[in-house]
């Protein structure tokens, strides 16, 4: 068991800077997992932590012990690589003990914790196999196995399910939660799959060119991001973004406006704000009685639909001239929205939709700040729905 | 020449190519132009034979020589004008030759020790880890490989006999006398074969995966263990060509070998020390020396034919390896 602490941690190499004063505290027992897209640093973060690669500047703490300066081997941390790493040479006995018998156990001790990992990890029996001998999930919890066999204070884990199946990963993914539950150890938990962040921890730690964006249990990441990059990778398809301005009548963008008075939400008129919608907060203007505070009606046609089963992601064009692209969410002539599968929508329609007004994100354009999450402000926030509600009609 | 009438009453005369007479060589000139492939394959047989021809028949020779009786020894043909298998024990009574072989074991064996630990330490350096200047003082390493040993012959022999000295802190130190010792052998041994073993260690090193010496070193180990534990271990077969060939090296060597002690079994003198023994001062028993070198060439002949899969497979495929 243990904490670790991250203090200015920064990592450079030649020309290029991985990590960049990164500040972070994992509490003891907690599951933080570290997500970004490739080449944010997150490996590189967790690399530091284990002691592979030594930081540029900072310090490191594990159990309020400063292990900056230390090697890998006095740390107390495992770890489990992405490309999973046993030994070939070795089998599965001695691939789990190797730590144990490095740190003279003597053989009965090593023989209890090893059938005991084995055991957690569900591969009695397996024990004498070589690695080329199993298939890639049963290398996967030799790998846990190998790493919680030495009861270290802090799990670290590299993309540790990125190599297997689909079917495999999702199985993994409720083991290890079930592991944490059971070992109560602190686990870092690094990966570029928003889905295994959101699932399995209690923090999630967002990564970008370096800098932490934002720590947060995932549902605050999901529902109030700290800023425009978190709001864009957390919640799978992206959330909405439309350009535009803050005015004193709201926000106004080139297609639609929302309406509001800047000055009780304690926002300036007058600067570039990001307006984000996720897009199940996106709602056609028939269903508006469900939508306890929608915004006026926004005229759109509809250009693709894509059926998941459970919910038809609709894509939106907001004006004649709308250009299609890839950046769909990013353009402020496109909006996403997710409807019911049963809706009776088809491609190239008109239609009209609402925003959740309670749902509604805005950013600060140029620096990227979350201003603020929802449009209702406390003492207003009747009144406000009223008018709206008027002014639709 | 034939010819046919034309609706027209003319006629049209047509030439035919008539075969040209071609000798065999001009056979065999087409028939190789139009399937090289015979060709290359009878080359390769020539070559083959040729080369099996300078390689065996002086070890052939040798056999006949060591098993012609000595008063037949001038009237040698192509195969032995008797049979006198005696010249091998008699190499055993005239000089301690089994002496001799040990020896050459053992400076083969402490030349290989010290350059597959050190060559390792260099390999991994090489191999695994990215620094300033890496590919230029590889190749200075391997061109001390190319040097002449002869090159160093003088300088070493005053090193090791004590003459080379420096005047330190008022006193007078000389380089300590090893002559008839292992160690004039084995040093500039390890240094001049060091390099091949450096080179071939180097690309098996560098083809282990870096997942699994973090995970060594993660695990417990320090750098130098994950090498010895994880990374030699995986390595095997180049950690085997590369001793087999410094052994097999040093086995074969001739100069310092000769040169750096007095010629005695005691004394360190490796197999050549006993070949050269057996001349007299008034005879040169040439089927006794043929018998030696036969005895001397076993070993070596036995470990290439046990080692040579392994040995083909790391020189070859130390570069393809997955």
């Amino acid at each position: 068991m243990g904490d670790v602490k991250l203090e200015h941690v920064t990592k450079r190499y030649d020309d290029v800077t991985a990590v960049d004063d990164m500040n972070m505290h994992v509490r003891d027992g907690e599951f933080v997992c570290l997500v970004g897209p490739s080449g944010c640093g997150k490996s590189t973060t967790m690399e530091m932590v284990a002691g592979l690669t030594m930081p540029t500047e900072g310090d490191i703490y594990i159990s309020g012990t400063n292990v900056t300066n230390l090697p890998p081997k006095d740390r107390g941390v495992a770890m489990v690589f992405q490309n999973i790493a046993l030994f070939p040479h070795m089998n599965v006995y001695k691939n789990i003990s190797f730590g144990l018998r490095l740190r003279d156990y003597d053989d009965e001790e090593i023989d209890r914790r090893v059938e005991r990992a084995a055991e957690i990890v569900q591969l009695e029996g397996m024990l004498e196999r070589m690695p080329d001998e199993m298939s890639g999930g049963q290398r996967q919890r030799v790998a846990i196995a190998r790493a919680i066999v030495r009861n270290p204070e802090v799990f670290l884990m590299d993309e540790p399910l990125a190599n297997l199946d689909a079917k495999l990963r999702v199985h993994m993914r409720t083991e290890l939660q079930r592991l944490h539950k059971e070992l109560d150890t602190t686990i870092i938990y690094v990966t570029h799959d928003q889905a295994e962040a959101m699932t399995m921890s209690d923090r999630i730690a967002v990564i970008d060119s370096g800098q932490l964006q934002q720590i947060d249990p995932p549902l605050t990441c999901y529902n109030e991001p700290a800023n425009l990059f978190v709001a864009g990778f957390i919640g799978s398809p992206a959330m909405n973004f439309v350009d535009g301005r803050l005015t004193d009548a709201g926000f106004e963008s080139k297609n639609f406006s929302v309406e509001f008075d800047p000055a009780d939400l304690g926002l300036d008129a007058g600067t570039d704000v990001t307006l984000g919608i996720r897009p199940e907060d996106v709602y056609l203007a028939d269903e508006r009685e469900s939508v306890g505070d929608p915004t006026m009606v926004i005229d759109a046609v509809t250009d693709v639909l894509e059926p998941m089963g459970d919910e038809i992601f609709v894509y939106l064009l907001l004006s004649e001239d709308a250009e299609t692209g890839m950046d769909a969410q990013d353009s402020p002539d496109q909006l996403l929205m997710s409807v019911d599968p049963d809706s009776a929508i088809e491609e190239d329609e008109n239609v009209d939709v609402v925003l959740d007004r309670s749902r509604v994100h805005l950013f600060d354009t140029s620096s990227g700040e979350a201003l603020l999450h929802g449009l209702v402000a406390p003492a207003q926030a009747e009144g406000v729905t009223e008018t709206e509600a008027e002014s639709d009609d | 020449m034939s010819s046919e009438s034309r609706t027209d009453g003319g006629q049209t005369t047509t030439i035919e190519d008539r075969p040209l007479k071609r000798g065999p060589f001009s056979r065999w000139v087409e028939n190789s132009i139009k399937n090289p492939q015979r060709v290359y394959r009878s080359m390769f047989y020539v070559v083959t034979v040729f080369f099996l021809l300078t390689t065996l028949f002086p070890f052939y020779w040798l056999v006949v020589l060591a098993v012609t009786p000595p008063r037949l020894l001038s009237g040698v043909g192509l195969y032995p004008p008797g049979f006198n298998p005696e010249s091998f024990l008699i190499v055993f009574e005239r000089v301690p030759f089994h002496w001799f072989m040990f020896n050459s074991f053992v400076l083969g064996i402490m030349t290989t020790v010290i350059v597959l630990v050190l060559a390792s330490l260099a390999g991994y350096v090489f191999g695994r880890l990215r620094f300033p200047g890496k590919t230029p003082l590889m190749l200075a390493i391997l061109a001390i490989s190319y040097f002449p040993p002869a090159a160093f012959l003088l300088p070493l022999f005053e090193l090791f006999t004590g003459n080379v000295g420096a005047v330190i802190g008022g006193v007078y130190i000389h380089s300590p006398d090893l002559f008839n010792t292992p160690w004039p052998m084995v040093l500039p041994f390890s240094a001049l074969f060091m390099p091949l073993s450096i080179f071939i260690l180097t690309t098996f090193y560098g083809q282990i995966p870096d997942g699994l010496e973090d995970a060594a070193r993660v695990e417990g180990t320090t750098r130098l263990g994950a090498l010895f534990r994880v990374i030699v271990p995986l390595s095997a077969p180049g950690v085997a060509t590369a001793g087999v060939l410094t052994f097999i090296s040093v086995y074969n060597e001739f100069f310092f070998s000769f040169l750096m002690n007095n010629g005695e079994a005691e004394n360190w003198a490796p197999i050549v020390g006993g070949i050269l023994g057996l001349q007299g001062q008034f005879d040169t028993p040439y089927h006794l020396m043929a018998a030696a070198s036969v005895i001397g060439v076993l070993p070596v002949a036995i470990l290439v034919i046990i080692a040579q899969e392994k040995i083909v497979s790391g020189l070859t495929a130390g570069a393809l390896k997955e």
